[in-house]
């Protein structure tokens, strides 16, 4: 039974929960099945200028519809804020819609018509209903309650109280030449925050750098104004005429929020305020930028143009040949500095000149240069020249200084000019940066080289070595023979020595030779004179004091033996007898005599050797 | 049949003929593998693919030919720095200095590896020794050679002249003093660059231990990097006893040194 019960309770539970998608489904159909509306409506009609409002354009029976974009609308400014949406059940009916909020800034006084606004999506167009807003008097303009005077003229417009000027001091400037620009920003009244730097259009010309702004308060058409001022400054780059502007300022309006129910003392305490972007804009100024003329346009002209003085002055004036002779000069005045050039000496010979450090200040511009004497000849710097185009009197002026006289000393123990170099004055573009170099190791060789057996070297080699005595033994032969040629030139004992057996040969082929043609006589005659020289000789004695009885005695001395004694008498003893006694010598006896020599001479060379 | 027979003797000559030319032809490819040229080309192929191991292989074959040139040990050189074998490196470049000392790709190398090992070119020896190594440091050991040849040719002409131009013997006695000196100096560079050929070993592990004896637990006297020069005194087993360049001796394992 319980069980029974239970069933039907989870039956009823089903057939509930599909009645309520089903009737979901349904609800949602009837939705989509509504036709949409569009709508327009503003939280109040009626506000102070400076306070704001806020528009709402709903879509009705709508979940996703895009914000529509406003068009200008007279009399105020608007910003998105952003959509709301919303769904209600009353007694079963079921509405939907979707809020596009926005924010209105009156611009001026009156009563204004806001729409009706189009709007176009999915190919179908909605228009909304019109609404009527008056702008009334800010309570700031009430004096009674601002405490301030009473205010000649009447404001009007939001533009009467917050305003951007541009203004430049003339209209018409030369090329180059520098003419002071000012873009204010008036406000009267109004809470202004986050205001930031001016924008222009500047085609044609070259802007400088903004200024901080001065702020101050100025009266303009008999209302007091808070005034921020932007100074800045401008140049023409080519001639012709341009515009100047429009200048555009953004920034923040502190406007107050009216709220919604009525007056709460915590609004008023705490405050309800809210920010609006202002991009403020100004009017624009007809300029002129002339050419420079060309009479009388100085050769060297730089282009200066303004209305500047020039002073120089040179230091030290007594130095030494090599060192530096410092040029400061100043060009002060009005003008563009930035067409200021360095002046010039009139004539640079006799110096080293460096170029010049330069310093800009507000209203001067300083040079410092660097020139050095190279020669003792030298009595004065050069006058230096600065020209420029006076926009003042339209005309080219040239102011010149100098000449500087100075006195250059010798350098002291003669020593050479040295020119140094000043690293300040070098530009930077003259410092080259090391180059850092990657490192490995370098390819291999591609090819063998002179390949060779290992250990092959040439001081192990035997054949280079043994080459190596040739030259040793060349040198002392070389000296054998020299030392021998000299004994030969110097000791007489010595080449009669070497000599006498030559002389020896030669005297007994003679005696030869007449023993075969059996010429006793003369056989004797040479064979005795062979003997006597080669004695002589042999023992460094005088050949013609040579007798039996002289040689005996020397001969002993050297211990020369008695048989060759006994021979050199017998030949003695014949050859005497033939030359001094007629007798005759048979071919056997000639021959034995000859044959004793030899075998004599033999024996004293053998000796000897 | 007797047609057949023939064509089957020609078609025979010519295959015996296409074989017997066929034989001297691979050999002389053959042989013109194994040149020591077509050697070292390999080699450089291999290291060229960056195949290091394979290009030292056919470097070091043509050393195990008993042959050597200063650029085959530069080649191997660069194949062992390639390698990561840095003391293999340093010793090889030693050895092609022995060949091509003022080749400024090796003395680059040279430098470049010894930075690598953190280690600087150091000299051994006194000042003398020094002076005369760095004076001779751009020759080779045949060019000493031949220097001290030529030398030793032009001081016998010297005095081969002095001998017979009395003129001569005046004017060339500051020459001949001037040859002589240079002479002795050569010759001691020789000495010393000979020494260093036969002496000198390079560290090839990445630290050896040089000890006070030459024993497993002797105390470690200094150490030594790799790439580092010492020179062999003595010898004894599986150790050298070697000198540093301070001239401090210590035992070294025979695996740490390569000469």
């Amino acid at each position: 039974m319980a069980d029974i019960k239970n069933k039907i309770n989870l039956l009823k539970s089903l057939i509930l929960g599909l009645g309520i998608i089903f009737s979901a489904l349904n609800l949602t159909a009837l939705c989509f099945a509504k036709e949409l509306s569009f709508e327009a409506s503003v939280d109040r009609n009626k506000l102070s200028l400076g306070d704001s409002l806020q528009l709402s354009l709903s879509f009705n029976n709508a979940q996703n519809m895009p914000a529509p974009e406003l068009s200008n609308i007279e009399g105020f400014q608007s910003r998105y804020l952003g959509p709301s949406t919303m769904m209600s059940i009353v007694n079963g009916k079921v509405s939907s819609s979707i809020t596009h909020n926005y924010l209105l800034l009156p611009l001026k006084l009156g009563v204004f018509k806001i729409g009706p606004f189009k709007f176009e999506h999915n190919g179908d167009k909605y228009t909304s209903n019109q609404i009527n807003i008056e702008v009334l008097k800010s309570q700031a303009q009430i004096p009674a309650q601002s405490g301030s005077q009473e205010e000649p003229m009447q404001v009007k417009d939001l533009n009467d109280r917050l305003f951007v000027i541009i203004q430049a001091r003339k209209n018409k400037a030369y090329l180059n030449e520098t003419v002071p620009l000012t873009i204010k920003l008036y406000v009267n009244k109004l809470g202004i925050r986050d205001i930031q730097y001016p924008e222009f259009n500047h085609e044609g010309f070259s802007l400088g750098a903004l200024d901080k702004p001065n702020q101050y308060q100025e009266v303009r058409n008999g209302i007091n104004f808070d005034v921020i001022e932007f100074n800045t400054s401008i140049f023409g780059l080519r001639p012709g005429e341009f515009k100047l502007g429009p200048a555009q300022i953004k920034c923040n309006l502190i406007v107050r929020k009216q709220p919604k129910r009525g007056p709460d003392i915590f609004d008023d305490f705490f405050g309800r305020y809210e920010t609006y972007p202002l991009d403020l804009k100004s009017g624009d100024i007809p300029f002129v930028v002339l050419p420079l003329p060309q009479e009388n346009r100085p050769v060297d002209f730089s282009g200066a143009l303004g209305s500047f003085s020039f002073e120089a002055e040179a230091a030290p004036v007594e130095v030494k040949l090599g060192d530096p002779v410092i040029l400061k000069m100043v060009v002060s005045g009005e003008g563009n500095f930035n067409t200021v050039g360095a002046p010039k000496l009139k004539s640079e010979t006799g110096f080293k000149v460096y170029e010049p450090q330069i310093r800009q200040d507000v209203n001067a511009k300083s040079f410092e240069q660097i020139i050095m004497p190279v020669s003792l000849e030298i009595k004065e710097i050069p006058a230096l020249s600065f020209n420029f185009f006076d926009t003042g009197s339209g005309e080219y002026k040239t102011v010149s200084r100098g000449p500087f006289p100075v006195k250059i000393l010798k350098p002291e123990k003669e020593e050479e000019v040295r020119i140094v170099e000043n690293k300040q004055l070098i530009p930077p573009a003259a410092v080259i940066k090391e180059e850092k170099l990657g490192k490995d190791i370098i390819y291999i060789k591609d090819n063998p080289g002179r390949i060779r057996k290992k250990n092959a070297y040439l001081y192990n080699n035997k054949v280079f070595l043994g080459c190596q005595l040739v030259p040793l033994f060349l040198y002392l032969f070389t000296v054998l023979v020299y030392t021998k040629r000299q004994r030969l030139k110097t000791d007489v004992k010595y080449a009669r020595g070497l000599l006498a057996p030559r002389k020896a040969r030669a005297g007994i082929r003679q005696a030869r030779k007449y023993l075969d043609k059996a010429e006793a006589r003369k056989f004797c005659d040479i064979l005795f004179l062979t003997m006597q020289e080669y004695l002589g000789d042999k023992f460094h004695l005088s050949s013609k004091g040579i007798t039996i009885s002289v040689i005996d005695e020397h001969l002993r001395k050297e211990g020369v033996a008695e048989e060759i004694l006994d021979k050199l008498k017998v030949i003695f003893k014949e050859c005497d007898m033939v030359r001094y006694s007629s007798s005759q010598l048979s071919r056997e006896n000639m021959w034995d005599s000859l044959k004793k020599l030899e075998e004599v001479i033999d024996y004293l060379q053998r000796r000897r050797e | 049949m007797k047609k057949v027979n023939l064509f089957c003797l020609s078609i025979f000559i010519i295959g015996v003929f296409f074989v017997i030319s066929c034989i001297p032809c691979s050999f002389a490819q053959e042989a013109e593998v194994n040149t020591p040229g077509a050697i070292f080309y390999q080699a450089n192929i291999y290291y060229q693919e960056a195949k290091y191991a394979a290009a030292i292989q056919g470097y070091q074959r043509l050393l195990d030919l008993g042959l050597e040139s200063g650029n085959l040990y530069y080649n191997l050189g660069n194949s062992y720095f390639k390698e990561g074998q840095l003391g293999l490196a340093v010793l090889n470049y030693d050895k092609a200095m022995g060949f091509i000392p003022n080749d400024s790709d090796l003395k680059s190398n040279y430098n470049y590896v010894l930075q690598e090992l953190n280690l600087e070119p150091r000299l051994f020896g006194g000042w003398f020794e020094r002076s005369v190594y760095s004076l001779f440091k751009g020759m080779t050991v045949d060019a000493l050679t031949i220097l001290l040849s030529f030398i030793y040719i032009v001081l016998i002409v010297f005095f081969t002249c002095s001998l017979f131009f009395n003129r001569f013997k005046r004017s060339i006695g500051l020459s001949a003093g001037i040859l002589i000196v240079l002479f002795i100096l050569s010759a001691y560079a020789l000495k010393m660059k000979i020494n260093y050929l036969n002496k000198f070993a390079v560290v090839i592990i990445k630290e050896a231990n040089a000890k006070f004896e030459p024993l497993e637990n002797a105390t470690v006297y200094f150490k030594l990097k790799q790439g580092s020069k010492v020179e062999i005194v003595d010898k004894a087993d599986g150790w050298y006893k070697v000198r540093r360049f301070d001239d401090k001796l210590a035992w070294v394992k025979k695996d740490a040194l390569r000469n």
